[in-house]
């Protein structure tokens, strides 16, 4: 990897550190050190906190193909200027494929790794869906006692970008204490309905382990079914955006 | 424009959490959790991730100050470093150096606490130096220190994940410790059994198999309850016990009385619950005990201690993969604190300052002669301030003035001070009653080490420069030591400073900068080719053989009586932290819990007439707080909870400065109160 | 399911739906209990945070009456509402709250016999859904 391909001014990726591996912007004229491809950050919401801060020049991004579709959701609601982001795709092993129980694991150019085929199905999800009504209830119900509101999903998401979230305010999550209620759940799961690129972070990084991946690909085929609409695509407007003629609306999220 | 991503510990509990804090051009901008981390596995929670939010607030102190005409004014380093020497040395003077009292800091790095321990025995001549262990662990310390030769940890954090049974006591781990209670949380999903043992319902009791509930103060009464279930059930560790313990028979009569009948009559556990959680922690292979404050706070908190102890030496659950006894400990370096040697009759390394050949050890080594009286505890230096012994304090880093049981006291008694002087990072309710105020470099400004509640050393990288004119701690306590015309203080890093305590501290002797910038180790570390220690005891303890307590239940030293009926307990709760000086000045945490309450059982409160929401006051015999009540089945009636968070409406004005004789640790979780209509 | 009452939350709006309620009530045509109805500007205003809040808090039916498509007060707003619907509906069904629980429909200032019909219906039919089971859970 190096600054001179595709004329970019700074570099995000991973690279080790102190034994670790460690998101980096690293700008031209700085070392790159050891570049680690094997445990992927979500570099789209790193970039996103730290944009304003890079002014100028070209930013490359190790991209993963939810990377790209998130980026492309940024960029569609005017969050990053697209004419100043270099794509470095990066196809995901078998084993982060399996993990993520990905559809979509390849990005449009491969510059790392070697493309495999996607995950055949999240079999929670068939699990889910055969069950009724009531188990579903009780499932979730399990999984969401142990949340206790570290906002992981939604800090690491990278298509969840507001600046005052609703889910810090009362009106809508009454619980004082923890776990919160549904409602946390079942807004967040709204919010992103049109968004969701299904990169996984969020359940990696909840510490109860509760398989949010697995809410978001169900929402995400109910999205697909009821509009046809598949976020990350950038000839695409969302559903919520559009009149039921589809001619364009106001970006809801700039309702709130 | 320069972004950067610093990898460091959390400045908040001592799970010892890692991540990235990100910098751009000198700001704090957001935290990134570390994906590789084997504490956290690239979780946080929500303190973590606002763990930037305070450091560059308006508040932080800039510059130092003295007091003049009662008024705190800004003033050079040099004045304000010259009247803190000048001070003291007419203290010392007048009355002697156990006339000082220095306080370490569980919030400042261990190179910071071996120095400020140094300073205060060889520059000034005291060994009368403590930090806030004292209100929290004090006992553990004491308790498996009698029990095991060694009062920490004797497990690590990741091995929660296997255990197949965890009794977690006194702990509200999805609050207090929220990775640790993650762990926890990934054994339930593999089917582990939790058992939970606290007066109050919690997010984890809610989830776990058995979850019992006592009245606050009768920790040692179902622990022998469940000793002596195991032991008349034939379902005790023989060969553990036989090769392993000592004094197994004062055991066996000790806890012969405890029946579940008796038991039931004084904790209020329902006996069949009593024998069916005894049963499955003794019969699982890998049982893990966790336990924080509601063991530990007590006026009989060493004895507490010692009889979690006997739990598990008599199962044999110790000395083993995902087994033990795992105190939690609360602050981000409170073990770090202990370990250098902030205790007042503890070198370094948990030697004895009474032990001669200890003594002449740190003599050499620090080229000078030490005082040999062991030195007064943080709570009993409160004591002896009031009766005119104790004229001077240099504070680091701690709030007494909201930590403290029985404030009221605490006021009076620092008045009698004549001079007192505060490092810290926010003018606290402290600082505000000194006479001098220094100001201080927080966690992200400064290099150093924390050492996490399961011995691992966790490395602190400098990410932002502290504000203003603020200094570091360490630069602080070598330039007092120097001051004060002691040699010894001549260090131009953190990493120096670790080498020299490494040389005096066996446990980690092994430890330098460089090792541990890439990799985990766990103390006891003795050389530098030696990795570090996971699991303590596993062949045999550090003092031999186990020593069996043969301890009885005491009843609290404040029970309810009809003035005041109920019993208060204080705590925490997950949004803030410890006396609020960090996390009330972060936006996120502060939205999430602003204001003071009082939990108090939804049938008392019928009983009261007060409706959820309502403003009442809760008084002691030492004082009286106003604050909104919530109306909650979290609680069982009789017992009203206060988390200690909120200096409006501070808990420990009502507290009860009891003091285990032992430990002197305070009995922060039982006294008795009233709770009226505002 | 004899003696449950369901409680409802209705969301009419302001222009259409919520006058068609007035014209109800002014016709004296009967109207279940339990149903409180809440006036807003447009149906766009309800926005899916406060029907997940109150169906996760135990409210156990919720009906968002607008205008007729076409007759938006404010042109575009009851599109938006016709748009989120459907998904909220999904949101509960994955979660695992019969989506039954939250109607979508369009009632102009004239129908108050439809305003009666609708709410009639809807309450019948959560009636026999039973209470939201949410009520008993203790997060």
């Amino acid at each position: 990897m190096a600054f001179d391909e595709r004329a970019a001014d700074h570099l995000l990726l991973m690279r080790e550190e102190h034994g670790n591996v460690a998101p980096a912007l690293v700008s031209k004229g700085e070392e790159i050190g050891d570049v680690r491809l094997d445990i992927p950050y979500q570099l789209i919401t790193i970039l996103e906190t730290i944009y304003s801060w890079v002014p100028t020049g070209k930013i490359a991004v190790i991209t993963r193909r939810c990377d790209e579709k998130a980026l492309t959701e940024l960029t569609k609601r005017g969050y990053v200027d697209e004419k100043r982001m270099v794509k470095i795709g990066l196809a995901c092993s078998k084993e982060q494929i399996a993990r993520c129980r990905c559809s979509d694991p390849v990005p449009s150019k491969v510059d790392f790794g070697e493309p495999n085929t996607p995950a055949p199905r999240d079999d929670l999800s068939d699990k889910l869906a055969q069950m009724s009504v009531e188990d579903r209830m009780k499932f979730w119900v399990r999984q969401f006692r142990k949340c206790n509101k570290c906002f992981a999903c939604t800090h690491n998401c990278p298509v969840c970008f507001c600046d005052d979230c609703v889910l810090e305010e009362r009106t809508f999550v009454a619980e004082q204490g923890i776990p919160p209620g549904l409602s946390f759940h079942m807004i967040r799961s709204y919010h992103l309905i049109d968004k969701c690129v299904e990169c996984g972070e969020c359940e990696r990084s909840c510490p109860g382990e509760i398989p949010l991946l697995t809410l978001r690909k169900m929402l995400a085929k109910d999205i697909k079914e009821v509009y046809g609409f598949v976020p990350g695509d950038p000839k695409t407007v969302s559903p919520l955006n559009t009149t039921l003629e589809g001619e364009p609306m106001e970006d809801e999220c700039d309702e709130c | 424009m320069s972004v950067k991503h610093v990898l460091t510990t959390c400045p908040y509990c001592g799970t010892g959490c890692n991540f990235f804090l990100q910098v751009a051009d000198g700001r704090l901008v957001g935290v990134v959790p570390c994906k590789t981390d084997e504490i956290s596995l690239g979780r946080l929670c929500i303190k973590g991730y606002s763990a930037h939010s305070f450091v560059q607030h308006p508040d932080r102190l800039t510059h130092p100050m003295i007091r003049k005409s009662g008024q705190l004014r800004q003033v050079t380093w040099d004045e304000a470093m010259d009247r803190i020497v000048g001070e003291v040395t007419r203290i010392i003077e007048k009355y002697g150096p156990d006339s000082v009292v220095v306080l370490a800091s569980a919030k400042c790095t261990n190179e910071e606490n071996y120095l400020i321990q140094k300073m205060a025995r060889a520059a000034i001549g005291t060994n009368n130096v403590d930090h806030c262990a004292r209100l929290c662990h004090a006992s553990t310390v004491t308790g498996l220190l009698y029990s095991f030769g060694s009062g920490a940890m004797t497990n690590t954090t990741p091995e929660f994940d296997n255990a197949e049974c965890i009794l977690v006591t006194g702990s509200n781990t999805l609050e207090a410790h929220p990775i640790v209670g993650a762990r926890m949380l990934r054994a339930l999903d593999k089917g582990a059994k939790i058992i939970v043992v606290d007066p109050r319902e919690s997010p984890l009791s809610r989830i776990s198999h058995i979850s019992l509930h006592q009245r606050p103060g009768t920790d040692i009464a179902w622990i022998n309850g469940m000793i002596k279930i195991i032991l008349d059930e034939g379902l005790a560790n023989e060969e553990f016990i036989k090769h392993r313990t000592s004094a197994f028979d004062e055991l066996k009569e000790a806890v012969n009385e405890y029946t579940p009948e008796y038991v039931e009559a004084t904790t209020g556990i329902p006996k069949e619950k009593l024998v069916e959680a005894a049963r499955v922690y003794a019969k699982s292979d890998k049982a893990m005990i966790a336990y924080a404050m509601g063991i530990t706070q007590h006026s009989n908190g060493t004895d507490v201690v010692k009889a979690i102890a006997n739990l598990a030496m008599v199962t044999g659950h110790i000395g083993r993969e995902s087994t033990g006894v795992n105190p939690l400990r609360g602050q981000c370096n409170v073990q770090g604190a202990c370990d250098a040697g902030g205790l007042p009759n503890l070198y370094p390394g948990y030697q004895r300052v009474d032990d001669q050949e200890a003594r002449m050890k740190f003599q050499k080594a620090w080229d000078t002669k030490l005082p040999e009286k062991p030195g007064l505890t943080l709570t009993s230096a409160m004591n002896e301030a009031m009766a005119g012994k104790v004229k001077a304090m240099i504070i680091f880093g701690e709030n007494f003035m909201l930590s403290d049981p029985d404030l009221g006291h605490v006021e009076e008694a620092i008045k009698k001070l004549e001079f007192i002087a505060v490092s810290d990072i926010f003018l606290s309710e402290t600082a505000q009653k000194a006479h001098v105020v220094l100001p201080a470099a927080c966690y992200a400004e400064k290099d150093g080490t924390f050492t996490s509640t399961d011995r691992a050393i966790r490395v602190l990288r400098k990410a932002v420069d502290p504000p203003g004119e603020a200094r570091s701690d360490w630069t602080i306590a070598c330039d007092l030591g120097k001051r004060l015309g002691s040699h010894g203080f001549d260090f131009s890093s953190p990493a120096e400073v670790m080498a020299e305590m490494a040389s005096v501290t066996p446990q980690y002797g092994g430890i330098d900068f460089e090792r541990i910038d890439k990799q985990v180790l766990r103390w006891p570390c003795p050389t530098k080719e030696h990795h570090g220690t996971r699991i303590l005891h596993a062949q045999k303890f550090t003092r031999g053989l186990g020593a069996f307590a043969p301890v009885r239940h005491a009843p609290p030293k404040e029970v309810p009586s009809e003035e005041y009926p109920f019993i208060l307990t204080t705590g925490r709760n997950l949004f803030q932290y410890h006396t609020g000086t960090m996390t009330r000045r972060s936006p996120k945490l502060e939205r999430e819990a602003p204001e003071p309450y009082v939990e108090i059982n939804k049938s008392d409160a019928k009983s009261l007439n007060i409706a959820d929401g309502e403003r009442v006051s809760v008084s002691s015999r030492r004082g009286s707080i106003a604050l909104k009540a919530r109306v909650t089945d979290r609680i069982i009636p009789g017992s009203i909870f206060i988390p200690f968070h909120y200096a409006e409406a501070a808990a420990n004005r009502l507290t009860n400065a009891a003091l285990d004789p032992i430990s002197n640790i305070p009995e922060l979780k039982a006294c008795a109160a009233k709770i009226e209509k505002a | 399911m004899t003696g449950f009452k369901p409680t409802i939350l209705a969301f009419c709006c302001n222009w259409c739906s919520y006058a068609g309620a007035d014209l109800a009530g002014v016709g004296r045509l009967q109207m279940p209990p339990n149903v409180h109805v809440i006036r807003v500007m447009c149906s766009a205003s309800v926005k899916p945070e406060y029907v997940l809040k109150a169906l996760s808090q135990g409210i156990d039916g919720v009906l968002v009456l607008g205008c007729h498509i076409g007759d938006c007060h404010y042109m575009t707003g009851n599109h938006r509402t016709a748009k989120r619907m459907p998904l909220v509906q999904r949101v509960l069904k994955e979660t695992g709250i019969d989506d039954r629980r939250l109607k979508l429909d369009w009632v102009s200032a004239a129908e108050g016999e439809k305003f009666q019909k609708v709410i009639t219906e809807f309450v019948q039919e959560v009636q026999g859904l039973g209470p939201n089971p949410l009520r008993e859970v203790k997060f």
